[in-house]
């Protein structure tokens, strides 16, 4: 989660992203894992549409999720397509191929691998471990001229 | 056949090995349980690969009405996708 906020706020001025809310992996009426009562994240497998936007928008406000979201139809079409199911990532490149894809999760659901991907093509960003002591925004270099003379 | 006795004991105690080693990799009996019986299923490796076309799909924005497709978000830049639930 927090690394893929991190990821999300890296690379944002660099690529796009989507988050693609899916089928739930351990709902209260499927596996439910203790962990989910630990967090106090019980929901049961949604079975209709609003039901599924419902807990997309409680997921977003409870981790406050600045990224672009989708939420795959009840025909679970996306999933399908991409095996996504329970979380995985997928990077696609400006000609629309897959460019990266990542392993099923969770045991292999590497959002280092994306940034890996992400720091290759673009550089890596160093980022200050505590932004509150930190300048808020990089120094920029100065405008060598007006665009209008 | 007393060898086919000892091949059942073995076999037996591989699967029931196998188990506890799943109870200890997903946090418990209840939890090994469920991964057999609901995930399972679902697991799939999927058959994409890097430099095929990436798939379409319609998608529901945040207000539940409007939709999109993901590949409108496919333009200048690459285009990280996630995908994930709450649970």
């Amino acid at each position: 989660m927090g690394d893929l906020v991190k990821l999300y706020s890296d690379y944002k001025d660099h690529a796009d992203f989507l988050q693609v809310y899916v089928r739930e992996a351990h709902p209260t009426d499927e596996w439910e894992m203790k962990k989910n009562l630990d967090e106090n994240v019980c929901y049961p497998q949604p079975k209709t549409l609003e039901q599924r936007v419902a807990i997309a928008n409680d997921f977003i406000k409870r981790f406050h999720f600045p990224m672009p979201f989708g939420v795959d139809e009840m025909n679970n079409a996306a999933n399908d397509a991409y095996a996504a199911w329970p979380e995985r990532i997928y990077i696609v490149d400006e000609n629309g191929r897959i460019a990266y894809r990542g392993g099923m999760g969770p045991f292999h659901y590497k959002p280092e691998e994306a940034r890996a991907w992400l720091a290759k093509r673009f550089g890596p960003v160093k980022t200050p471990e505590k932004p509150a002591s930190a300048p808020a925004t990089a120094p920029e270099p100065p405008v060598s001229s007006p665009a209008k003379s | 056949m007393r060898i086919w006795k000892w091949i059942g004991i073995g076999f037996g105690g591989l699967i029931l090995a196998t188990f506890i080693g799943l109870c200890v990799m997903a946090g418990g009996v209840r939890d090994a349980y469920g991964m057999l019986r609901y995930a399972l299923p679902h697991m799939h490796r999927g058959n994409l690969r890097v430099g095929e076309d990436a798939p379409d799909a319609r998608l529901v924005a945040l207000d539940g009405v409007s939709r999109f497709h993901l590949r409108e978000r496919v333009g200048k830049r690459p285009l990280v996708l996630i995908f994930g639930s709450y649970t």
